[in-house]
């Protein structure tokens, strides 16, 4: 909440006290999280994993929209292509896991740098139907041309690292992914960026380079999204388009940051919990589940536009204003 | 003037045009600007003035001609180039970051030109620009949490945060008061360092007349002539297309002469509209405070004051587009305290908001008819007929967009909209805000045309002598209370009306 403690000057340091303080935490609770697969049981590492997955997805998506205005349904077509960059490498080249996933990241940014000319003349929904577009033409495209096993998709020939290896590759994923988000959401380029999330015409006018800018986030979220889209197909060790590419994981992505929080320094993180947890109780019910998760969305939307997070600040708010007044009253 | 070498020009646009389709918005203008020199760009709504400074800024890209900045050849470049060279403009209708602090708006302008500036040295510009707008009190406050007015001062602070060579402001004046256009003449005046330049478009006469030294008449989009301020000020051609009746132009019209019966009838009939101890406000700020008012059948009442006094405010409690806090409201002797905007709608109050709220995507027509949806079409046309009589220009351009229109046509616009519901209380906001001083007469003559109907009227206004021209009593509001009323006339005399609008001087 540091954002919100000190909203005029957020963006001017970058490393105060409370920040310090709070890399000292969020160093030891990394450091208990890359010990943790040895006491906890395989369902619980199971579920982290998964938790932080969507988390790594829901941030980077969360950087998007929630501080670009970039509101963006192509999550699963960079996620897909990680995969697919990442089986690759180690089904033909042999490489390791950690070097697949730097190629997947590399892979997306690519991707994003190529696209970005033609997306980013679309503004609005119009961008969001251009990613949605992205997403499906690449699917097609996986499904159609020869070399990627068409439907069936791709099978992992090399034995791949356990499950308690990959939560702890997940877990380094997600702690460069809190790093460079936290960089980007307190820096002088967050201001740029919300900026031109508010009015780009105007952004532009008081110099700000609007696509540069853009660009520079689309790249980084762009990175980490196939960098996870790889690390979820080292634990599957098999891939196929319509999973990989699949429209779920730019819903998913969308859900847990509405639910979090648009624009919320730690709505990714809390809608993630949340989402992961919902799912977890009802994963006997699957039609409940989606159908919980929609009414849910729906209620948010209405009544707390903000998110978890946001219903949260408004609550503390509240209770400091409450807590003025009696002070007031008594002196 | 400066006598040493490096060349004082600044700015030299030459030929610029700019065509919309078949529509020229504006065509061969030329601008020579030299290094410490304010110049004034007047003219009527429509006129291209916004245009000129979008194609100067950058954010349209001209048809013809070429604009050097410092002798460099910009004209192809995008208005983020421009800002960084020293182009800082200002919106006519503020765009500011909405969700973004004040502070962190001007934050953009540096961030985006000086990345790596220190975080104190421009934590210490940003406080200082702030003061200097008077927006220190709100650096913390999101923006879209501003009224209309602070957003307009805060349009000024970002683009002085870039630290500009020259400065382009697109009507900031509109809607102050005396006392605060002074306030912005001497902030332009200090900007005047003699290393940068200014480029004003202003419909307040007064700050043209101080802060210029030349100024630029365009209509038409075409420069209609150029020279030193006084003289373009003192042409005849000029009074006939722009300054109207307001300012060295001929003699005011007898419009003064409007007929009185309503002053009369006042005494003898049952009021229309009565406001009693009324309080409201918003969240935790109380706005307007124990206030009482009364307006009688066919009375033209005007609401004046400073700006934040409440007067905007009062009007929305009035139409019940804000809950009350205390009092009560009756309308022709029924309580309308506790009714909800649509329902006081049907009883026959129209509210002609402040900043127009035309419908984008609708035509002037059906702009108008959504008012009046609600009876027989025969009596819809009657209607239309009416408004299109009162302002023929809505006639011409009945199937143009509603916000494609000039400023003044668009308000004109607003006007005859409220006028659709055939209201029995009419509540103009501010209508004369950001209008070319002769579209102000010709609004000002049409509600004259509405009085002599016997139509009731509210008129919340910044200008006190066109709203007492027209009024037949006043009401002086300051910090949300009644500080003066009586009839215009003894209104318009009294000290203390001065003493408010126009500081201690007098």
């Amino acid at each position: 909440m540091k954002m919100l403690s000190t909203p005029s000057n957020a963006a001017t340091t970058l490393i105060d006290k409370r920040s310090v303080v709070g890399t000292i935490i969020v160093a030891a609770a990394f450091a208990l999280v890359i010990a943790a697969p040895a006491f906890l049981s395989t369902y619980l590492v199971e579920i982290g994993f998964k938790l932080m997955l969507y988390i790594v997805l829901a941030e980077a998506w969360n950087l998007l929209a929630g501080y670009g205005g970039l509101v963006s349904l192509g999550t699963s077509s960079f996620f897909g292509l990680g995969a697919y960059v990442s089986v690759g490498l180690l089904n033909y080249l042999g490489a390791g896991l950690p070097l697949a996933l730097c190629a997947s990241a590399l892979a997306g940014m690519t991707l994003a740098l190529v696209m970005s000319r033609g997306l980013f003349r679309l503004r609005g929904l119009h961008f969001t139907v251009g990613t949605l577009a992205l997403a499906e033409a690449l699917r097609l495209f996986v499904v159609n041309v020869p070399w990627f096993g068409g439907a069936t998709g791709l099978f992992v020939t090399l034995d791949l690292p356990d499950t308690p290896e990959l939560f702890r590759v997940a877990a380094l994923l997600l702690a460069l992914t809190t790093a460079i988000i936290s960089v980007a959401t307190t820096s002088r380029f967050s201001v740029l960026l919300r900026a031109i999330r508010d009015d780009e015409d105007a952004a532009s006018q008081v110099g700000v380079r609007a696509f540069r800018t853009k660009l520079a986030a689309f790249m980084v979220a762009s990175g980490l999204v196939a960098a996870a889209g790889g690390l979820q197909a080292a634990k599957l060790g098999a891939i196929e388009p319509y999973g990989s590419f699949g429209l779920q994981w730019s819903v998913d992505a969308l859900a847990i940051v509405i639910i979090g929080g648009l624009g919320m320094r730690r709505g990714a993180v809390v809608g993630g919990l949340f989402f992961v947890a919902i799912g977890e109780l009802l994963a006997d019910y699957p039609e409940l589940h989606v159908a919980l998760t929609g009414v849910i969305l729906i209620l948010l939307i209405r009544f707390a536009p903000q998110g978890l997070c946001g219903l949260a600040e408004a609550l503390l708010a509240r209770r400091a204003a409450e807590r003025r007044l009696l002070t007031e009253g008594k002196s | 003037m400066s006598s040493y070498a490096p060349s004082p020009l600044l700015l030299e646009a030459a030929g610029l045009g700019k065509r919309y389709g078949g529509v020229v918005a504006n065509d061969g203008i030329d601008i020579h600007l030299d290094k410490g020199h304010v110049l004034g760009v007047i003219g009527p709504n429509g006129a291209g003035k916004s245009t000129l400074i979008g194609l100067l800024g950058g954010a349209i890209r001209p048809s013809a001609g070429t604009i050097r900045f410092q002798g460099e050849d910009i004209t192809g470049l995008p208005a983020s180039e421009r800002a960084r060279r020293g182009i800082g403009r200002t919106y006519q209708i503020p765009r500011p970051f909405l969700d973004m602090t004040v502070a962190d708006n001007l934050a953009v302008g540096q961030f985006a030109v000086a990345p790596l500036d220190s975080a104190a040295a421009a934590e210490r510009e940003r406080r200082q620009i702030l003061e200097r707008c008077d927006l220190a009190d709100v650096a913390d406050v999101k923006a879209k949490d501003l009224p209309l007015l602070r957003r307009k001062r805060l349009e000024v602070a970002r683009a002085l945060a870039l630290k500009p060579k020259l400065l382009l402001l697109d009507e900031v004046g509109a809607g102050l008061i005396d006392s605060e256009v002074s306030d912005l003449i001497a902030l332009i005046r200090s900007l005047q360092d003699g290393q940068r330049a200014i480029i004003i478009i202003e419909h307040m006469i007064r700050i043209v007349k101080e802060c210029c030294e030349d100024l630029l008449v365009i209509n038409f989009g075409k420069v209609l002539t150029r020279g030193r301020t006084a003289e373009v000020l003192a042409s005849d051609e000029v009074s006939a297309v722009y300054l109207g009746t307001s300012h060295g132009g001929a003699a005011k019209p007898p419009r003064a002469a409007a007929p009185e019966p309503a002053a009369a009838a006042s005494s003898a009939t049952k009021p229309l509209l009565v406001l009693d101890a009324v309080s409201a406000g918003y969240g935790q700020a109380r706005v307007i405070n124990d206030l009482s008012l009364s307006a009688a059948p066919g009375q033209v009442v005007g609401v004046l004051g400073p700006n934040g006094a409440g007067k905007t405010t009062l009007a929305h409690v009035i139409s019940r587009a804000l809950p009350v806090t205390a009092g009560r409201i009756r309308f022709d002797g029924e309580d309308i305290t506790d009714l909800p905007a649509y329902a006081v709608a049907a009883r026959g109050i129209a509210h002609c908001m402040e900043g127009r709220h035309i419908f984008a995507s609708l035509s002037v027509e059906e702009n108008l008819l959504v008012a009046a949806r609600q009876v027989d079409a025969a009596e819809r046309r009657l209607r239309l007929e009416r408004v299109f009589a009162l302002f023929p220009v809505l006639a011409e351009r009945r199937k143009a967009g509603g916000t494609s229109m000039s400023g003044g046509q668009q308000q004109a616009l607003a006007i005859g909209r409220a006028l659709m519901a055939k209201p029995r209380l009419a509540i103009f906001d501010e209508i004369s805000l950001g209008l070319a001083p002769v579209m102000m007469d010709r609004l000002y003559e049409a509600l004259a045309a509405l009085k002599r109907e016997g139509l009731t009227m509210l008129v919340v206004e910044q200008d006190v002598e066109r709203a007492l021209d027209l009024a037949d009593a006043a009401y002086i509001i300051n910090k949300g209370r009644i500080t003066l009323s009586g009839p215009a006339a003894v209104v318009r005399h009294d000290e203390r009306l001065r003493h408010l609008y126009f500081g201690t001087e007098e």
